[in-house]
């Protein structure tokens, strides 16, 4: 087996083998390391010497042992302390009261929900999740958000702290608190995306693909919640959206924007798997906003031709969505719908009260105004619009994009 | 021992990059962007395969910069402080080497930066080699 299929196998059976062994011993902190310490043990194992009969099964004995070995030095050095509290050593655990069935599925579900704790902040929710259930290593997390690796490692380690000093139970939320916490939730995964999402091809050559590794993470949640319609919401979205990726930039890195794409680019069954979710999801009812956004992608990604788009149908879609998640980037991509339906100059009337809250909107909002005063004909201000986005921009390539765009309503001569 | 590189660049300079077209500057063509990229992922991408990398950062344009001050005891905040033409620090390299000199011979490579004909009008190229004083660093 190669090195690459190991490393998904182990990827894959991480979250598994970390929940099944806090499930049995507690100590989710001192368990995280032990099975970090297992899987590093069969990366430099496996390939070499075959993986074993049971992987799992493998991982997880590792993993005890050096639950344990970790555990008893603790312990001792609590004891060369004075300190009278003792732990519960792996070998002298029972098993689990029968009440408690521990099936797999369910604890992966646990643990996501424990990394995503509303008690942690949102860096450490995120950088909990990817290696907790991720199963992505310190240093490659540290290297996905351009910090020190050890920065990474105070943030995890922070996080863990604060799990184990606020002894949150390892086991499901109450029906009451459900739905926040399966919110906080997928709004932790949706994070991970959108930052994949936004890294531009220069800035990306060491890093691992968030994008990429936030749909694997939505996809299992879906898996884990085959009622919850906003988690097939959310891996709608991103599958959607992410099939469009190698259409977004041309070949120096410069932005294209949706309308210019080359469709044939556009990944087919990413957006094949993203409409069948979405067309099974949204007749269910409870629509939220995941679902929303991901029917709107889906009928972006279903145009053959950009002139074909069903705007009256993504309009409608953007008023529900008001509605229930009204925020400024929503207004601002709601008022470009306006001006596909209704013309530019409603559209306008709709952006101008955002300028009172300008610090939410940054340089969008005056790259979207120059849009629409270039379709209504004003290039003057037009222009005025995309140089005042490009100073605001702090991306080269999306200042290049609106350069671009202002200079070609330069009148003639200058 | 660690050296720092450091490279500079006006608010001008910036714009050219960005494609700001004004009177005075020419402004790099797409290719030209595309090329100074690719020059400049390779010198960073033969550091990383020596095991001489340690650290890279490019600063967005001098216009986003704040600055702070004390005056009269309180400390006042001005946004883009500098001069259209002043040169100010743009990104720097951190390396780990055997000597200043190999410090120096890894930044002098980056004198062949490609750049448009016309553009880097008024001055030739120049970077800054420092070594780091580790001896200050606090404990990790």
């Amino acid at each position: 087996m190669t090195g690459a299929t190991v490393e998904d196998l182990l990827r894959q059976l991480a979250p598994q083998v970390l929940s099944a062994l806090v499930r049995r011993y507690g100590h989710f902190d001192t368990a995280e390391d032990a099975v970090q310490e297992a899987l590093l043990a069969a990366a430099v194992q496996w390939p070499r010497e075959g993986v074993p009969d049971s992987p799992r099964g493998w991982l997880i004995t590792v993993a005890s042992r050096r639950l344990t070995d970790l555990l008893r030095r603790e312990q001792a050095r609590r004891r060369r302390e004075d300190d009278l509290a003792r732990w519960t050593l792996p070998e002298q655990w029972l098993a689990p009261p029968a009440d408690q069935p521990a099936a797999a599925g369910d604890d992966t579900l646990v643990l996501l929900l424990l990394c995503c704790h509303p008690a942690l902040d949102p860096a450490a929710q995120i950088a909990l999740t990817l290696r907790a259930v991720g199963g992505l290593s310190t240093a490659e997390i540290a290297r996905a958000f351009l910090v020190p690796e050890a920065t990474m490692a105070r943030r995890i380690s922070r996080a863990k702290q604060r799990i184990k000093a606020s002894s949150f139970p390892f086991g499901l939320p109450s029906p009451g608190d459900r739905p926040a916490r399966l919110a906080t939730l997928l709004h932790v995964l949706y994070l991970i995306f959108t930052e994949g999402y936004s890294t531009t091809a220069g800035a990306s050559l060491q890093r691992a693909d968030l994008a990429a590794e936030a749909i694997r993470l939505a996809r299992l949640a879906h898996r884990l919640l085959p009622e919850d319609t906003e988690a097939a919401g959310l891996l709608a979205l991103m599958l959607l959206t992410d099939a469009r990726r190698p259409a977004r930039t041309g070949p120096h890195g410069d932005l294209i924007p949706m309308a210019e794409q080359d469709r044939s680019l556009w990944h087919t069954a990413s957006i094949a798997e993203g409409v069948a979710l979405v067309t099974d999801v949204l007749p269910r009812g409870a629509t939220g906003p995941y679902q929303l956004q991901a029917a709107i992608a889906a009928l972006h990604d279903e145009a053959p031709t950009a002139e074909a788009t069903d705007w009256p149908q993504i309009l409608a879609l953007y008023q529900l969505l008001l509605r229930i998640s009204d925020n400024p980037i929503v207004r601002l991509n709601h008022a470009v719908a306006v001006a596909m339906v209704h013309g530019p100059h409603a559209a306008l009337d709709l952006i101008d009260p955002l300028y009172a809250n300008q610090h939410l909107v940054d340089h969008r909002l005056h790259a979207i105004r120059g849009h629409l005063l270039e379709m209504a004909g004003d290039h003057t201000s037009a222009r005025d619009a995309y140089l005042t986005a490009a100073r605001q921009a702090t991306s080269l390539p999306q200042q290049r994009y609106l350069h671009a765009r202002a200079d070609k309503l330069s009148p003639a001569g200058e | 021992m660690k050296y720092m590189i450091l490279l500079y660049g006006s608010q001008r300079d910036y714009d050219a990059l960005a494609g700001r077209s004004s009177a005075d500057t020419p402004t790099w063509s797409a290719d030209e962007v595309a090329a100074l990229y690719a020059f400049m992922a390779s010198w960073n991408q033969e550091l990383v395969e020596s095991g001489e990398f340690v650290d890279a950062r490019g600063l967005a344009a001098p216009v986003h910069a704040r600055r702070i001050q004390l005056r009269d005891g309180v400390p006042v905040v001005t946004d883009g402080p500098y001069a259209e033409s002043e040169e100010v620090l743009a990104g720097y390299t951190i390396v780990e080497c055997d000597s200043f000199d190999r410090a120096t011979e890894i930044a002098a490579r980056l004198a062949k930066t490609p750049h448009p004909p016309a553009a880097g009008r008024g001055r030739e190229f120049y970077a800054d080699v420092r070594p780091i004083d580790e001896g200050a660093a606090p404990e990790g």
